[in-house]
């Protein structure tokens, strides 16, 4: 596989800049994530973390138990900020 | 290139569909009512909905569920709109992104 | 802040039918779901289903969404669609975006995670061309907007997914010009394999896709596959040209848990049901007590599973919310677990049935691990050995924390009551009867303490090793001295306090010097 395949389809990283990174030191799918910017485009790691997760397994010769998926938090779908920012409205 | 499947053994024959008029890139483009803005688009045989901000590649309908974002484009002045998810709306103006935005240029 | 009962999340068969079973039983039901439709994706599911007639087998996935759809509405479930959760938080409260209205929380008694399965992907040079997408893409456009992606469609993947999207695309009037899998034989099932192979579709097994290519003005235009040996590697010079203008990715569906996982549900990784999946009991409960996962996101299976799970569920819920009786939901579920044992029946069920199995396995692993609540460090407790009607009171006045109650008359025997018992041992030396203890039973993982009032002259020091005699004087162990208490106020009353192996909590009362007779 090139090096200059897209891995992030989002933020555009390659297999490359991923795997000079876990050369670097980087251990994991966060590791990754804070490093390259690789699962913080848009769609959140939806399409790129599977295949993030199976280089570091590839690279550091781990299993897939061992390679912890990123962390979720809010919001797990994009949203407006000045519908989050909003006055919330109880009346349903 | 028309790709609207008009027959179907399972799903039976199209219906008629009230046609909605929008704009795309300056062109008019007959859709259906109810239609995906990406559907629609697709079935003018238009499938490049923007082109990446770093190295200015073409993308389109990648999952078709809202979840990847390669079908963003600008839909009335508005960045980012998911064009698998979005139904069309009578003279909507609809633009291909180029990177997160609507000018022409990349990394404007 | 709106309150209702059960909040179920995602509107597909799992959740529409845990949404039909808790309100048959009269739960106050909220549906969410941030699709334009309800059905999840039963609506690309043009072919007829597998499994028993319990499961709609032999109807269209098309026909059981609407039918299930019918029945919420039959039985008044408020749905909100076009709405997304974005977060689920502790005190399972939950926030959504409600369409049209903004934000809005919601706090839940109960929560059912429905939120199913993304397709995976592999990359591959030229994988970002338009006309590259997933093979459940290629279905929607085809089954749900009725739009033909294209003519010449390359199909990576021969497990169910790729199979029947193969068959559908053929319906739709495309050609499969390959369909293509590093593995030697087809992963799915023989009769979808066999339902396109007789159409002419040629078969590449042991093959892999080595690039895609195209244009930046068409997208993709044809792609070059190539064999590979037993380890996947491709073999130079078997490389084939393919016109395309389509290539179809079917390789797998993963969960989507990040709403349980974000709710801090405990997940472990077992690749046959997807990958990381959160882990759940017999009642397709979380780690999180309150909150459920049910369907594909707690492993990737089928539509007759996830309408399975989504009932157990339900059922579950309305029991706890004692909506139901125990012995109603009991027989219940055990019709559903019948029915669910049989979809896991056969070489492809199999391998599920034992995944779930070890998911339950790891389920209670990680509960047994946890402490309980109420035993958990609570401190030393007072033990009062006062089991006859005397006319006696210190003990009462002695707490200052109004933990020792016994009233009139003074012969009643003490009560104590442990949440108000901080365990600061005041009681011990002013009971003239010597009969009251503190016990910390966890004091750590192996061993508890036991303090009492020691009035003899080999009082032992701080850190010496001595015998813990019970209350008949009988050696039970040696015991490390932790803490001699001599206070001005104790009168003359030293409190010991010893550390003994868990076991001997309630029976260490006593002890004496190492050798002594």
């Amino acid at each position: 596989m090139k090096d200059n395949v897209i891995i992030c389809r989002c933020e555009e990283i390659t297999l490359g800049e991923i795997k000079s990174e876990i050369k670097k030191g980087a251990r994991s799918v966060t590791d990754i994530k804070r490093r390259t910017r690789a699962g913080m485009g848009l769609c959140q790691g939806r399409s790129c973390e599977i295949l993030i997760q199976r280089i570091i397994c590839e690279e550091l010769n781990l299993s897939p138990e061992e390679v912890y998926p990123a962390n979720d938090r809010a919001p797990v779908r994009p949203i407006k900020f000045n519908i989050l920012g909003a006055e919330l409205n109880e009346k349903v | 290139m028309n790709n609207r499947i008009n027959n179907h053994p399972i799903l039976g024959k199209r219906e008629e569909k009230e046609k909605v008029e929008i704009i795309f890139d300056g062109n008019k483009i007959t859709a259906e009512k109810g239609e995906m803005i990406a559907a629609a688009l697709y079935a003018n045989g238009i499938r490049i909905n923007r082109y990446t901000i770093k190295y200015n590649e073409p993308r389109g309908i990648f999952c078709a569920i809202g979840q990847c974002t390669d079908c963003s484009m600008v839909v009335n002045g508005i960045p980012n709109v998911r064009t698998c998810i979005t139904p069309v709306e009578k003279g909507m103006v609809i633009e291909t992104q180029y990177g997160l935005k609507r000018s022409g240029k990349t990394n404007d | 802040m709106i309150e209702k009962e059960l909040v179920i999340i995602g509107a597909g068969p799992a959740g529409l039918s845990a949404a039909i079973e808790a309100s048959k039983a009269n739960v106050d039901v909220l549906l969410i779901d941030e699709n334009q439709k309800a059905g999840g994706q039963l609506f690309k599911q043009i072919h007829k289903f597998f499994g028993s007639s319990a499961h709609y087998s032999g109807v269209r996935g098309i026909d059981i969404g609407k039918e299930l759809i019918q029945k919420c509405e039959d039985l008044g479930v408020e749905i909100w669609l076009d709405s997304v959760v974005i977060g689920v938080f502790p005190n399972k409260q939950i926030a959504v975006e409600k369409k049209g209205k903004g934000l809005k929380t919601i706090r839940a008694k109960k929560i059912i995670i429905a939120t199913g399965a993304s397709e995976k992907v592999i990359n591959f040079e030229g994988w970002t061309l338009p006309g590259v997408m997933g093979a459940g893409a290629a279905q929607t456009m085809t089954n749900v907007h009725r739009i033909l992606p294209g003519k010449k469609v390359l199909m990576i993947g021969t497990g169910n997914v790729g199979l029947i999207v193969s068959y559908q695309l053929i319906q739709a009037g495309a050609e499969i010009v390959g369909l293509v899998d590093t593995a030697s034989k087809v992963s799915g099932y023989e009769v979808h394999s066999a339902k396109i192979e007789r159409e002419g579709v040629p078969l590449y097994l042991d093959h892999t896709i080595f690039k895609a290519q195209g244009t930046k003005e068409k997208g993709v235009t044809g792609a070059v596959i190539v064999e590979v040996n037993k380890h996947f590697q491709p073999i130079k010079g078997t490389e084939k040209e393919i016109d395309v203008d389509v290539v179809a990715i079917a390789a797998g569906l993963k969960p989507l848990s990040e709403l349980a996982n974000m709710a801090n549900c405990k997940k472990t990784y077992i690749s046959k049901l997807g990958g990381w999946v959160p882990l759940h009991n017999e009642n397709m409960e979380s780690t999180e007590k309150g909150i459920y996962v049910v369907g594909d996101t707690t492993g990737v299976e089928e539509a007759n599973t996830a309408l399975e799970e989504g009932r157990l569920a339900g059922v579950d819920v309305a029991a706890k919310l004692k909506k139901l009786s125990n012995s109603e939901s009991e027989n219940i579920k055990k019709q559903i677990n019948k029915r669910l044992k049989d979809l896991r029946l056969g070489p492809f069920g199999e391998d599920r049935l034992k995944a779930k199995k070890k998911l339950i396995k790891e389920y209670n692993k990680y509960i047994k691990a946890q402490r309980p609540v109420n035993d958990y460090n609570t401190g030393p407790k007072a033990v009062i050995e006062c089991n006859q009607e005397i006319p006696c009171n210190p003990c009462e006045s002695a707490c200052k924390f109004g933990a020792i109650t016994i009233g009139e008359p003074i012969t009643n025997q003490p009560k104590l009551d442990e949440e108000k018992c901080i365990g600061c041992g005041l009681c011990l030396h002013k009971c003239p009867g010597l009969a009251i203890f503190l016990v910390d039973k966890n004091y750590d993982n192996k061993n508890s303490t036991v303090s009492f009032p020691y009035e003899f002259s080999d009082l032992p020091q701080e850190g010496e090793m001595v015998e813990a005699l019970n209350r008949k004087g009988e050696y039970l162990c040696e015991a490390k001295v932790l803490k001699i208490k001599k206070l001005e106020s104790f009168d003359k009353t030293p409190i010991v306090t010893i550390l003994v192996p868990k076991k001997y909590a309630d029976q260490a009362r006593n002890l004496s010097p190492i050798g002594a007779d």
